[in-house]
Parts: C-alpha cells; structure tokens; sequence
C-alpha cells in the first residue's frame, strides 16, 4: 500500500531538528524527500559525531531522505535550486530570517518557477514583530515562551535548568509544519492554488502552554491575577529566579494541590510510580485500591474548599498517608493493582531502554534500518498508523553529499553538467574533503 | 479567506487534552467541527471550575467548536449519531480502548454509515500490545515512555515530579492526529477511499524522544551500553528512583564543554538562556562577555580528553560570573546585538501581552457567551492563501444540540421526543 502523500516531491534546505523532522514525517507518509546541504553539512551531523560527519542525531533527524550537497553562496548552486524547484511539489526551510531572500531561495523567488510550490518556512521567533530577526533554538523559545520557568527547575547555582527529556518547541514546530503542508496539499487538489506557510518555535511552545497562557477575567481573578501580583512583588524588590520560581509555586500549589494528590509521583519500596487521575472516578479507585477509608480524603468532598483556610494542611495529611502507603510495597504490585481498579498509573521508566519494552514492540513503533556507512541501526518509527496509507520509515539518513550526483541525474543534469558544476564547487564537497 | 479545510465536518467525541486539541487543531484549519459530549460533559470542564461545567482548560482546548450532547449508552442516542456521521467527513474519538464498540461508535460500525469516513482514535497505549487495555493519562505515559525520568526532577521525597509545564504526549498526540487527518483528506481527494488512523499518547512520548529511544549501536557503545548497564545493576540492587536519577544524571556525555554555551544562568532580576549550537555562536557569546581565553572551539581542544571537564568548569564559571553581574535586559541586547541566540526567561503568565506574541498574534480575543471577553491561544500556523484560526469560543454544555440536530434533518418532534427520553441533552438543564 502506498503512502498517503505517495509521488509527493519535497526538497528541504535544513537543519537541527525543526525543519528536519517535518522531512521525516513527510517521508513517512510516503513523500519522496530531497535534503540540500552545504559543503559543511547540517549542524546536526557535527553534534556527538561518531563518524565523520555522522552523528545519531543526525541519523534520527534525517531517515528516509536522499542527501545532496550545493553551494549556495554561488549562483550555479542557487540555479541548480531554481531548476530542481519545478519538478517538487512542497520546499520546507529553517534558516535564520533573511537568509532565504540572500540566497535567493525565499518564496517569491521559488514561486516564479513553480507557481503551484508549496512552501513553509520554520523560524525561531515567526517572521514579524520586534523579535522576528533575533536569534533562536529550541532552548531559547523555550525560556521565551515560558515554558522553561513552567518546568519550575532550578540548577544547584539557582539557575533554570533544562528540561532535558527532549526538544518540545522543536518537535511541536516540526508537527505543526507537517500538518500545514498536509493541509495545503488538500487545498492545491482542489483549487490548483499553492502557497507559503509560516511557523514559528514559539507559537509551537505556546500551544504546549495553552490553557496556562491564555487569559480569560473571569476564571484568572481567582488564580492567575494573586499569581502575577506575587511575580510583580518578588520583581519589584529584585528577588532572584529561585525566589520567582517560589512565589509562583506557592500559589499554583495551594490551588492546585488536592489535584496534585492523584495526578504525580510516590516513591515505592524499589523505585517510583505514577498517577494520572483526572476524574473523581480514577481518584476513587486509587484510594480503594490504596484502602483509604471513607473520611481519609474529604478532597473529592462536595464542600471542599481547596482555597479555604486548612486546606493546605488537609491535602498534606492525605500527602502523608498516600506516600506511607505506597512505599510499603513495590512498583510492580502496586501497578497491577491499580491496573486492576481501572486507574491510570505505569513505572517510571528510563528512556534508553524503552527500545526493549513490550509495549513498543507490540506497536511496532521502533523501526530497523541500514545506513550506508554505520550500518544497523533501530530508530523511532512513525507513531501512528493509518489503515488505507500506512505511514513508512523509508531508510536510514544520507551520508553528506550521498545522492548528489543519482538526484541531479534523475531531474535531466548529464553526466558533463554534473562533473563541470562539482569541479567549480557549485555542487558537492570541496575536493580535499569529497 | 477561507481555511484549507472549508467545508470539512469534523465529529470529535473527545476529552481532556488529546482529542480536544487535534479538533481545536481543525477548526484552526477551517473545518466545522461539533463536540459530542456525554450528558455529564467532558470531564476537563470540572478541572479548576469557575461556573458550572465551564473551566479555563476547557475554553482553551475546545475554541472554534459546536457543541452536542447525546446519551451514547441509550441505543436512541447511538442511533442519532449514526444519523448524524452520515453527514461528517471525519470522526475525531479519544475514549478508552473498547468503549468505542461498547457505544456502537468504532470505525466498522460507523463506515456502515459513512463508508469514506475518516476515523481518528487517540489512546494511552496504543490499539494491541500488552498495555493496550489500561487505563492512560498524559503523565503516567510519560512515565512510561520515559520522558519523565528524561526530565530527571525529583520532588522533596525523592518521587519523580511531573514535567508541570504541559501535556507534552497529549499535545504531540493531538497534532499527530491532525496530520494523519490532513493527509487522508489529500488521499481521499485522490482515491475517494476514507480510512482509520490510530496514534497514542506511548507513541507521541517516543516521537518526543527520538535520539534517546532509538539505538545505534556504533554511538550507542560509548554512551548508552554503560547507562543501561547501570541502571540494570542499580535495579537489581533496589537501589531508590532517587539514586537512579542521579545516576542518569552523571551519566558520561559527549562534550559538557558545548553544553556550557546551551544554558541556563542566573543574573541580577531573573535568569537568562544561551542556546548557542555552533562555533559561531560561541564566539558571539564569547565577544559580548568578553571572554577570551575559552579553548573549546581550538582546533586541537579534545572534548572527551582527560583535561576538558576541568576547562569546561573553568570558562562555565567564568560565564556565569560575568552573566551575574547585569539584568536580563543588558544581556539580552548585548547578546541581540553580538547576534546570539539568548533570551530572558519569561513567565507564562505574562504569555499574553508579550510585544511578540501580540505582534504574531498568537493570543487572539473570543467573547465566551458565560464568561465574556478570553483571549486565547490561536492558530500553529499562517498559510497565505488559506486562513487559519477559529474565533468562535468554547461550546457551553448542551447549549447547540437542538439547532445542531436539526441542521442535519431531525424534526422539532424528532427532538422533543429524544430530549424526553434522555438521549439527548445534559444532565441538569443548560
């Protein structure tokens, strides 16, 4: 069966993480996928190498594309673009804003060679406003967009500290760009139109901070304004991060913290557990599964007021008694137990070894590929399926400067172009380097 | 303008995070979506209440919707959704596995009924496989993808602590299901065929994950052999979730040298982030703090060499020194201006009136008709020939069930008689 977006032709000029990814779903969904680098390769490629321009990042990001090398500072490499341009349907790009106009690939100047062209630019901080120039990286949205001093951790300097599991502005950028071009190839099957899609890292960390950034008077009197006036406090007699960090803490637990009851973790006698209830239901049944007798835990209550006066003091007791009650057993019995009641709970695992995990396999979410110069490799799978167009890893990640020469074949170069374009350095790598 | 999905009808039967959010995703995208909920409603309408059933999660994640309540466990109210579907383009449902063909809403039943429909299902842990059937949430599959003890927070038992700031699986889960949608909606335009789609949140946490999940064994001998291989020993000690985050913490890591230009500091008001990736940004970082006397990008400086830890230290406190000793503003400009990536640390409370988030318009007003004027979170995306964003706000409880069926052909009679019967309509009066 074929992929939903099979004969889709996408050229990609990117790098780290945002840009490449959207290339691998698309690919996955069955896309033909073309990625230019310079000389100098994707940054990626540099970051933890463990060849020559291989890094397994490098490898994650790029899986199922064919590579080829242009040098874009010279114009033969930028007609080389110009001429490929006509034959793609979608071009994706995350370079710094203005690079595209400098290299002559922005969209007006695609465009004018395939006025069907569907193309996204990815950028740090969106292409208007004050900061739309600025510099950016995931790291950077996240501190900007908030998302980092949500996260409320603090290095033992009193600093921020990342939140290290992963790249959540990035990957969010790289699903919402998936998503537009999925779109507005919809869109160009029924009006023939194309056109430029514009995502950002910092609308993609605000979508993950949705209900916490939005504003709404009427619900934010009770919350969110005592919250900012506690910020304004702390800021107005210069308090450190730390001392921010604890004013917003503060107030968020005391409203929060009977939610927080049965929706976080508890050490058990040989490692950590965690509970996702969101339902009254769910909270009963880790009580009746903990044996909380009537009376425990008024939080559930019809008259609990969490904002009351000894309410805090109410939630720390029934804290006490859940934390007692679950380091008397182990991870495992506690699990099946509340697997048994219905609630939602799961052992705190380490990512390295989710490649193993039973669950994962049963899914089939891990996928095994060869690449050309590392060899075997099992890499994160397209995580969904669909049943008429199932999505696809299509191979492992192209060595730097790989399929240059079968891909400029392919879209009409002869042998003699290509040869006189890599001896002028327009295509390629430098010779002491290929 | 009118969105790239004009024109698409989407029926969402949704709650919390993973499901609402793929329908506000779609809705931003210019399809006409309608929420089904339960005569209790959604349960994300009682997280934080500020009215009855209404909730600022709940506004948030359902903007752009209509709203329908039908009883789906009384076959009348089965029977005026299979009714209703014949008319939708696309099913969104994120229920526990099996309630789907419970309520007589799974794909095969509802494709009698709308034979190109696009069916999307979100679970915890995906539709086989030994966890199929438990019950999910977006913390505990972070748990169990990983990606909270990636997080590496321990709280002040020495319990892991939520990743507090979202639902990253609900969210990636939520999209992922946008796009799977999209593109069947392209592959349906060119074959007629509709077509299921299944994600999970297990999935979505993995997708987050992709360089630490995924195994390489040439770069993984380094790095990750000796990490399992202590964690497996640490387990089979008894050794505490405490000392098994430490553990991974101090794991060996290629370069902590670049590390130190890819974090966080404090300064005089707040904290600052350097989030530079490459030799060039290190210099312009070096160059606005005056620095001259890092090695790490010298050409025979070894990152995994015996003296790099020690060096790396040695330039770290300098960096951090200097970055002590102005405000987040300064630095900001200096680094603005030497063309490094950095920026101060906000608070996402502030989110809203930011001069960039105003500009991009990321936060846009609706006028919600129990709690007045919001402003919320829009749009992932700006498409030139196509517009995205809903305005309309989040759908009351029950409040369009009546208008909404009788667009799709039931009769005033029709409806009465559902309502008397309890297969349609909330709980308490809307």
């Amino acid at each position: 069966m074929a992929g939903a977006l099979d004969g889709i032709k996408v050229l990609e000029v990117t790098q780290i993480i945002a840009g490449p990814m959207c290339g691998v779903m698309l690919s996955d969904l069955g896309a033909d996928v073309i990625k230019v680098e310079s000389a100098a390769g994707d940054g990626m490629r540099l970051l933890g190498q463990i060849a020559p321009g291989e890094s397994k990042g490098f490898h994650v990001f790029n899986r199922g594309k064919r590579g080829i090398v242009l040098n874009l500072q010279d114009a033969d490499g930028q007609a080389v673009i110009q001429r490929l341009i006509g034959e793609m349907d979608v071009f994706l790009i995350n370079a710094r804003p203005g690079v595209p106009e400098r290299l002559g690939i922005d969209y007006d100047s695609l465009r004018r060679h395939n006025p069907r062209l569907i193309y996204l630019e990815n950028t740090a901080y969106g292409p208007t406003g004050p900061s739309a120039h600025r510099a950016g990286a995931d790291i950077i949205a996240q501190a900007y967009s908030g998302l980092m001093a949500g996260d409320e951790k603090l290095d033992e300097h009193g600093g921020p500290d990342l939140i290290t599991a992963t790249t959540p502005a990035d990957f969010v950028a790289a699903f919402t760009s998936t998503i537009a071009v999925c779109a507005a190839l919809y869109h160009r099957e029924r009006t023939g139109e194309g056109q430029k899609i514009d995502t950002s890292l910092l609308a993609g960390a605000m979508v993950l901070q949705n209900a916490f950034a939005s504003r709404m008077p009427v619900s934010d009197s009770i919350l969110l304004d005592p919250l900012l006036a506690g910020l304004a406090a702390v800021r107005e007699r210069g308090g450190s991060y730390a001392e921010l960090l604890g004013a917003r803490g503060g107030i968020r637990a005391l409203v929060g913290g009977a939610f927080l009851l049965y929706y976080g973790g508890y050490q058990t006698s040989d490692g950590a557990i965690m509970l996702g209830c969101v339902t009254p239901a769910n909270r009963n049944q880790v009580r009746n599964a903990l044996g909380l007798e009537a009376g425990d835990d008024p939080t559930d209550d019809g008259d609990f007021n969490a904002m009351a006066e000894g309410s805090a003091e109410v939630v720390a007791r029934v804290r006490a008694l859940i934390t007692e009650r679950f380091a008397s057993d182990t991870t495992e019995n506690w699990v099946d137990k509340l697997d048994q009641a219905g609630a939602p709970a799961a052992q705190v695992n380490i990512p390295e070894e989710m490649i193993d995990d039973p669950q994962v396999q049963a899914l089939g979410i891990m996928v095994d590929l060869e690449h050309r110069l590392t060899g075997p490799e099992t890499m994160v799978g397209p995580p969904f399926n669909m049943s008429a167009t199932p999505p696809a890893a299509e191979g492992a990640s192209p060595p730097l400067d790989g399929d240059t020469d079968e891909v400029l074949a392919q879209y009409g170069y002869s042998a003699e172009q290509i040869a006189a374009l890599r001896s002028s350095g327009a295509v390629g790598l430098p010779a002491e380097r290929g | 303008m009118p969105g790239p999905l004009d024109g698409i009808k989407v029926l969402e039967l949704t709650q919390i995070i993973a499901g609402p959010y793929c329908g506000v995703a779609l809705a931003d995208l210019g399809a006409e979506v309608v929420k089904l909920e339960s005569p209790i409603g959604d349960a994300s309408r009682k997280i934080g209440q500020f009215a009855p059933n209404e909730s600022k999660a709940f506004h948030a994640l359902n903007r752009g919707k209509r709203g329908l309540v039908l009883n789906l466990a009384m076959p009348d109210g089965q029977a005026a959704a299979h009714r209703l579907i014949a008319d939708f383009d696309v099913f969104v449902t994120n229920v526990r596995p099996g309630v789907a063909e419970r309520i007589g809403m799974d794909f095969e039943t509802l494709r009698r009924h709308r034979p190109d429909l696009i069916y999307f299902e979100v679970t915890g842990y995906g539709d086989r496989g030994p966890s199929a059937h438990r019950a999910g949430s977006d913390i505990v599959v972070q748990a169990y993808s990983g990606l909270l003890a990636g997080d590496l927070k321990l709280d002040e038992h020495g319990a892991p602590e939520q990743i507090t700031a979202s639902a990253p699986s609900d969210y990636v889960a939520g999209l992922g299901g946008a796009m799977g949608i999209c593109a069947a909606l392209y592959h349906r335009e060119r074959s007629g065929e509709g077509q299921r789609i299944s994600t999970s949140l297990l999935g979505a946490g993995l997708a987050l994950q992709s360089p630490w999940a995924a195994d390489v064994p040439v770069s993984d001998a380094i790095l990750i052999e000796p990490l399992r291989q202590t964690m497996s020993e640490l387990r089979a000690s008894g050794a505490s979730y405490a000392e098994m985050i430490e553990a991974r913490r101090s794991r060996p890591t290629q370069g902590k040298a670049f590390r130190i230009y890819y974090a966080g500091y404090p300064v005089q008001d707040g904290a600052i982030i350097l989030g530079a990736l490459t030799p060039q940004n290190r210099q312009q970082i070096r160059d606005a703090l005056e620095i001259t006397d890092d090695p790490i990008d010298d050409a025979d400086f070894n990152a995994v060499g015996p003296e790099a830890d020690a060096i790396a230290d040695r330039v770290e406190a300098q960096i951090r020194t200097k970055l002590a000793g102005g405000t987040m503003a300064e630095w900001t400009a200096r680094l603005d201006a030497a063309g490094a990536p950095a920026s101060p640390v906000n608070w996402l409370e502030d989110m809203a009136d930011d001069p960039q988030v105003v500009a991009m318009n990321l936060i846009r007003p609706t006028e919600h008709p129990i709690s007045g004027p919001e402003r919320l979170v829009g749009p992932l995306v700006e498409m030139s020939q196509t517009e995205t964003g809903a305005a309309r706000p989040a759908p009351p409880l029950d409040a369009e069930t009546d208008v909404i069926l009788q667009e799709h052909g039931f009769t005033l009679d029709e409806i009465a008689d559902l309502r008397a019967s309890g297969a349609i309509g909330a709980d308490t009066e809307p």
